[in-house]
């Protein structure tokens, strides 16, 4: 019953078609502008960072197994460092939702933190190197496709690769993510790493394995949805980019 | 169709060419972005020539304001008692239909079923709305909210392992006193919002405090019976002494604060000499 309440209309008029609202927002002011490049070319730095030490360490070691650790430092503060992304939304200088953007950082952070960094006997496994891997190239990607957006000078590669590479690197994330909460599980059932139990004198229990069940189910109605958007905007952005070439 | 006819009118000529779109599921507006007309508004009343063009938006199925309260508030209202009971399925056979040694537990029970109870006859006697009807997909969001919350609050206020406040009878009998003001002033604020459209009409008017103590807030706050259910809650928070009953009252205030700063906009907007000093939900506060 929520009116959306403020705001008048914008006085643009509509093309009929009734796609998009008529772009109210006027776009982040020059400050905020400046501010974003600094972020997005930081971001972009960090997992470059991240995958030269990967390929650095491969090369020391001679093989890829338990690379996480070469990594760990960087990789937790550039991912944490993603939910400054959040406030830029709540903040209006991104246009993005912040409740997608919201669910996406704190997804990410929490596959970091909550199950990589929380269950030592994890760090190991072959799997975290499935996801960090997809993770980096992905980062990379998207933020130096922001960067770039926001010069206003966008190479198609980089549009390109941005819509196109997730297609592997997606389910790749996706398959190391699950695979390591799944190694996850049977040290934080021994552990009880953080559960309650009954009786307490906040008459509250909670079962971290369990709660990791329910994430991994999760997954399989969110992943198609998130894929599916994907592939469908990918077929937006890049025949609209063909159109455009083709018009010049 | 005649110039003095209504959009009612309009609407149940459009339901005989259309049986499938009864009344309440369609929007009728002047423009394809404005807002629907309302039922009462006249044809000629409004902003067209000899000819209007009137859009038609179907509003998908559509189910009652009542009915949708009458199935949201029955079902905690059933689900507290399989709990309270301890139905075997719940907390295991050894447990089946025993009781609580704890007063409290009993005292929980009575006041949430007295809650809903309330809520329930407020829903048949004393509420009215301003639209019919609402989508029928919200009935499934929220019935699994308020039935879901209501079964994990039970679960553990009436676990075998529920151990009482650890400020004891002090604790209980100030939760419980907290409880009843804050009913009566929710029961209160209902009556006094039912008495503003007396004779049927849907029109918005000011709410204003009555000879009742309790209405006494308006003179605070656009929305005081969302004030007094916040107090419901936190009172059977302290009363239970329970997280998960804590997070179900926090999860109701960031609701209702919204709803009633919805509100309160909506006040400001018609209403010119709307009283400076209200807030929505906490007086001086939000």
């Amino acid at each position: 019953m929520a009116a959306s309440g403020s705001g008048g209309g914008s006085s643009r008029a509509d093309n009929g078609y009734g796609s998009q609202q008529p772009r109210r927002r006027k776009g982040p002011g020059a400050l905020a502008t400046a501010y974003l490049v600094i972020y997005n070319v930081v971001m972009t730095a960090g997992w470059l960072v991240i995958a030269v030490g990967l390929v650095r360490a491969y090369l020391a070691k001679g093989s890829y197994h338990s690379l996480y650790y070469s990594i760990e430092k960087p990789l937790k503060f550039f991912q944490t460092g993603a939910l400054l992304e959040i406030l830029h939304c709540a903040f209006g200088i991104v246009p993005s939702s912040v409740v997608l953007t919201a669910f996406q950082v704190m997804s990410r952070v929490f596959l970091t933190w909550a199950v990589t960094h929380s269950v030592k006997e994890v760090q190991t496994e072959d799997s975290v190197l499935l996801f960090v891997v997809a993770w980096t190239i992905t980062e990379i990607i998207r933020y130096s496709f922001y960067t770039f957006s926001l010069l206003n000078h966008l190479p198609y590669l980089i549009k390109w690769a941005r819509y196109t590479l997730f297609i592997i690197l997606y389910p790749m994330g996706v398959s190391g993510e699950l695979l390591t909460i799944y190694a996850a599980l049977p040290f934080v059932r021994q552990s009880g790493l953080y559960s309650i139990s009954l009786p307490n004198k906040y008459n509250f229990s909670f079962d971290y394995y369990t709660f990791l069940i329910l994430v991994m189910i999760s997954y399989i109605p969110i992943f198609p949805q998130l894929y599916f958007h994907m592939l469908h905007q990918r077929r937006k952005v890049l025949s609209h980019t063909e159109e455009h070439k083709k018009s010049e | 169709v005649e110039p003095n006819a209504t959009i009612r009118e309009i609407r149940l000529m459009f339901h005989k060419l259309y049986p499938r779109w009864y009344p309440a599921r369609q929007s009728i507006k002047l423009d394809p972005k404005g807002k629907s007309l309302r039922d009462e508004e006249i044809l000629q009343h409004l902003p067209v020539g000899t000819t209007a063009t009137l859009y038609f938006k179907d509003l998908g199925p559509q189910i009652g304001w009542t009915t949708v309260f009458l199935i949201e508030y029955t079902g905690p209202l059933f689900i507290y008692f399989l709990f309270y009971f301890r139905m075997p399925f719940v907390y295991g056979l050894d447990e089946r239909f025993t009781s609580s040694p704890h007063p409290v537990v009993n005292l929980a029970c009575i006041c949430h079923s007295f809650h809903y109870i309330k809520r329930l006859i407020e829903t048949v006697f004393v509420h009215r709305f301003s639209h019919g009807t609402m989508p029928l997909r919200n009935i499934v969001k929220n019935c699994l909210y308020y039935w879901g919350f209501a079964a994990w609050l039970a679960y553990y206020i009436n676990h075998p392992l529920y151990t009482p406040p650890s400020y004891g009878k002090k604790q209980i009998n100030f939760a419980v006193i907290m409880f009843l003001l804050c009913e009566a002033g929710n029961f209160s604020i209902h009556v006094a919002l039912s008495d503003l459209r007396r004779n049927g009409s849907k029109t918005r008017k000011i709410p204003y405090p009555t000879k009742n103590p309790f209405t006494w807030l308006f003179l605070f706050v656009s929305c005081p019976n969302y004030t007094y259910e916040v107090g419901t809650w936190i009172s059977f928070t302290i009363m239970t002494q329970c997280v998960p009953v804590g997070l179900f009252t926090l999860l109701c205030f960031i609701q209702m604060t919204i709803w009633a700063k919805d509100k309160h906009c909506t006040y400001l907007r018609e209403f010119k000499d709307y009283p400076s000093l209200r807030m929505p939900i906490i007086p001086f506060l939000l």
